[in-house]
């Protein structure tokens, strides 16, 4: 997914503002003036608020969430002319599904599967998109030539399109999930560490590193990368939200993770066939991505301006 | 002019077999053998399994045909490297594979299907430059405006939704409380109760709201930016109305990268497709490509996955060279080396 050059907007007169203000007080680290701006923008704030809420209740579901609504797979097949695609009520929040499941509590279980996509995957980005910048700016030449085609071959990539390729070749599974959105998402990070390397490089204090006879690996673990680490937070704040749409995407058509485990790809699939008559199986589900993909975006965005990145096209 | 396209087809080259070849690789390379895919569960008889491999080309043969055996009887597969020169040339032959389920080739399935994405796309696109670029303008122009914090607003919703959820949510407004649009098809038929065209408005729609978005903010950003160059102050200080000077001098140079970006996106058009037409049931590659999934046909799906890759590098390709047409600084400026 390509993300526009530019997207500064509204923000500018305050941050300057918030800038002015944060120098005049006594010097502090680059991530405390961050954290200081981060906190006046207020979808920033919400945004994060909103992450934290999620991440608590995916992860503390099993202790309240199956006694409260019932299990999130299993159904009891003997009730289910009373229980079966009933309509948001107090007992059941968002609704029940065709098996008469609660929808609240598929979502809360679904929360994990795409929380935990959109971080392993981003995490298999970065590690290899860190790797492949580093080995393409520090090496230059042929590496460099190599490595940045493979990432034009990459990026000339439709990703949703690969993706289910590759799925469709290594098979369902978690696992591959991960694989397939984190192979894919490498060559973005790669082109961001490999130009913020290769203008950390020209420093006076990468060479005076270097006459103190530091190794390549340290000179890039030490120096160049508290460097560059800001614009790479950003990007891979919103690859989370990226991998989570893409994740949703293949449960949407079927791929990667396989039923009964709820995914909320899976749910609004489930739910078109009852467009009609209960469209709440797919409007909850869809509401949990939009706002926790949203909420990726808004504090990749919020981070962005608190550190200061520019963006570019990658 | 002519040194720079010859420089892009050239940079195209390495680009196309390396996307080639990894698309072959995960045909042959992963796991599970496409033969004892085929036959599901059943347990293949050895002669008849012999058969289907000489049938994919999966092992070698000799001038009649048969399959050459090895001392112990075995047959001998054919190796990778020769596979894959197999692979292209059968590629440039139009030819993809067969399909497990139906025994068709691959492409004689997805040609009467293309025209229906194709016109589709093009719809698309035609949606996506006239809101995207008017969302755009409208918010630079009025920068702080109302209009200006919604397009905001609404392109954050828009690239952070699942299209194809879009596309539900606007069947289900549309066509299933207001009864003004047709909900899925593409219509057509005899029993069709709306004329063809409307079918169209939903799925091209949905098809283009991600793209709409990113087009708005890039018009925006540049239009921003090219309003605060020196020629449009030496615009303004000839006495040039306001109107003027964005029409005249501020437009032009500001459309250049949306208007590559949007042809670039005919690309990703067709790749969206196939979450797109599965909510519409669209009967086009993308709708077949879901279908294979479902059915478990490999073939289909590796099939045209390939098609729509090589379709959107071709496009890429020439947008790439009509961008020089159009921007003489890309011709004769820098190196492409942007990032």
């Amino acid at each position: 997914m390509q993300e526009p050059s530019s997207t500064q907007r509204g923000g500018m007169a305050a941050k300057a503002e918030t800038k002015a203000k944060v120098s005049g007080a006594k010097s502090r680290t680059l991530w405390g003036d961050a954290f200081k701006r981060l906190r006046k923008n207020k979808l920033a704030v919400i945004a994060v608020v909103w992450i934290i809420f999620v991440i608590l209740v995916a992860v503390t579901a099993d202790l309240w969430a199956q006694q409260w609504l019932g299990s999130p797979t299993a159904s009891d097949t003997t009730q289910l002319a009373t229980t079966s695609l009933l309509p948001p009520s107090p007992e059941h929040p968002f609704g029940t599904d065709l098996n008469g499941r609660d929808i609240l509590v598929r979502v809360i279980y679904g929360a994990r599967v795409s929380l935990t996509v959109g971080v392993v995957a981003t995490s298999i980005s970065t590690v290899i998109g860190l790797v492949m910048g580093a080995l393409a700016a520090f090496y230059g030449g042929i590496w460099d030539t190599i490595i940045m085609r493979l990432a034009d071959v990459f990026l000339a990539f439709p990703y949703v399109l690969f993706v289910v390729a590759m799925i469709a070749a290594l098979g369902n599974g978690l696992m591959n999930v991960f694989i397939a959105i984190g192979i894919l998402g490498w060559p973005s990070i790669a082109r961001v560490f490999r130009s913020a390397i290769l203008t950390v490089k020209e420093n006076d204090y990468v060479d005076a590193a270097r006459a103190m006879g530091a190794s390549d690996f340290r000179i890039i673990v030490r120096h160049i990368f508290p460097n560059s680490v800001a614009s790479i937070v950003v990007y891979a704040t919103m690859n989370i939200g990226s991998a989570i749409l893409t994740e949703s995407s293949l449960s949407f058509l079927g791929l990667g993770v396989t039923p009964p485990t709820p995914t909320w790809g899976s749910m609004i699939q489930a739910g078109q066939s009852y467009l009609q008559t209960a469209p709440w199986m797919m409007i909850m589900p869809g509401l949990a991505i939009l706002t926790t993909v949203l909420a990726f975006t808004l504090l990749g965005d919020g981070l962005r301006d608190a550190l200061d990145v520019k963006m570019k096209d990658a | 002019m002519g040194k720079y396209i010859l420089k892009r087809v050239l940079q195209f080259i390495p680009v196309f077999f390396g996307v080639t070849l990894i698309l072959f690789l995960l045909q042959n390379v992963v796991p599970g053998d496409p033969i004892k895919m085929i036959a599901g569960d059943k347990v293949l008889d050895p002669a008849v399994e012999l058969q289907m491999r000489v049938s994919y080309d999966l092992v070698q043969v000799d001038e009649n045909g048969d399959p050459i055996l090895d001392e112990n009887g075995d047959p001998v597969p054919v190796p990778l490297p020769e596979r894959y020169v197999n692979y292209i040339v059968d590629l440039f032959h139009g030819d993809l594979g067969r399909s497990y389920q139906r025994k068709l080739p691959v492409t004689d399935i997805f040609a009467d299907k293309f025209p229906y994405t194709a016109r589709l796309a093009v719809c698309a696109i035609i949606l996506e430059a006239i809101m995207g670029i008017g969302a755009g303008i409208i918010s630079a122009i009025k920068r702080y405006s109302f209009w200006d914090i919604l397009v905001t607003l609404v392109t954050s919703i828009m690239v952070s939704l699942p299209a194809f959820w879009l596309g539900m949510l606007l069947q289900l407004f549309f066509g299933v409380y207001l009864h003004v649009l047709p909900l899925s098809g593409a219509g057509g038929g005899v029993a069709s109760a709306y004329p063809e065209w409307m079918y169209y408005i939903l799925p091209a729609f949905t098809l283009a709201s991600v793209s709409m978005a990113y087009s708005a903010r890039i018009m925006r950003s540049q239009l921003l930016d090219v309003m605060n160059q020196d020629y449009i102050r030496t615009a303004r200080a000839k006495g040039l109305s306001n109107r003027s000077v964005i029409v005249h001098h501020a437009l032009k140079n500001a459309l250049i990268p949306v208007v590559t970006y949007i042809g670039v996106d005919f690309g990703s058009m067709l790749s969206g497709a196939i979450l797109t037409e599965t909510v519409f049931n669209w009967p086009g590659i993308g709708y077949e490509i879901y279908r294979a999934i479902t059915q478990r046909d490999w073939p289909i799906v590796m099939g045209g996955v390939t098609i729509i890759i090589v379709v959107v590098m071709v496009i890429n390709l020439l947008v790439d060279i009509s961008y020089g047409f159009l921007d003489p600084r890309i011709r004769f400026g820098a190196p492409k080396d942007k990032s």
